[in-house]
């Protein structure tokens, strides 16, 4: 359990939020002339580390809108939140 | 407002807690980002949306919740009459917003219940229920929350100390009175 600082609502409890997986995958400009292989990688492979990771989440039971958070997966720490369509910070 | 079989039928008062059903109240909800959007509804309905975020705004007749930075809700302050399913306040809307293109606007007056809660309790009620952290929320009148609530999603408003407007949608109501009856009786 931890707090997410809403860039719109402030500070809130994880339970009102839903977590959108890893941020910033491209999607490939022509998908007709990809192979299986490198169309699977872009649908369902993920970096998964441990470490600093850039996620997206959703303020599922608040704002409704989505955004960007840098976390560390080893210990649940928050060490960004931005905004979709902002650049991403550098970790 | 249409007449469907209430679910909440009667008021309940406890040591510190009073809650009962306010109805009909109309309620909208409206969309939009456009700076005419903004100026479009502050112009036909003589009130300012509250642009600064968890945060209410109110005119003699209505008062304006702030959802997100582009959603706002609008209610009436006074009981309309049951008979009638017209409202001004939306065809004028309709007319203003929605026909020019500048946003949207829903009616949602039959899908959102209105709980009104009285008393010093209230806070140790929500505390019961609630991840939300309601510390300088009860210290600011009109300030507007949307959270949880016994894992029920709830429209939270402020109206001033030891009153709040509850808003949750009609097929929880119910359950969420149910709730709020058991939590109350144990405080």
């Amino acid at each position: 359990m931890f707090v997410i600082n809403c860039p719109y609502c402030g500070e809130r409890e994880q339970s009102e939020f839903k977590a959108g997986g890893e941020a910033h995958i491209i999607r490939p400009k022509q998908p007709t002339e990809l192979s299986d292989d490198e169309w699977a990688e872009y649908l369902f492979m993920r970096k998964n580390i441990k470490g600093v990771q850039f996620e997206r989440w959703n303020h599922a039971h608040g704002c409704r809108k989505w955004f960007n958070v840098v976390r560390d997966t080893s210990n649940d720490a928050i060490k960004a939140v931005y905004k979709m369509g902002e650049k991403p910070p550098t970790y | 407002m249409l007449n469907y079989s209430n679910v909440i039928t009667e008021e309940k008062s406890y040591t510190g807690l009073q809650m009962k059903e306010i109805k009909p109240i109309m309620k909208l909800i409206i969309r939009g980002k456009k700076r005419e959007f903004l100026s479009a509804i502050g112009k036909s309905l003589n009130l300012l949306l509250p642009t600064e975020a968890n945060t209410s705004s109110r005119s003699d007749k209505l008062t304006a919740l702030w959802l997100s930075p582009d959603e706002w809700m609008i209610y009436c302050n006074k009981i309309s009459s049951f008979d009638n399913n017209e409202y001004e306040i939306e065809n004028l809307l309709n007319k203003n917003i929605s026909k020019m293109n500048l946003g949207a606007v829903t009616n949602v007056t039959d899908q959102f219940v209105l709980i009104n809660i009285k008393g010093d309790k209230i806070f140790d009620l929500f505390a019961t229920g609630s991840p939300f952290n309601f510390n300088d929320f009860r210290k600011k009148e009109g300030s507007v929350t949307q959270t949880i609530l016994a894992k029920i999603d709830v429209i939270i408003h402020n109206q001033n100390k030891n009153e709040v407007n509850l808003f949750v949608r009609r097929s929880f109501s119910q359950h969420l009175f149910s709730w709020m009856n058991d939590s109350a009786s144990r405080l």
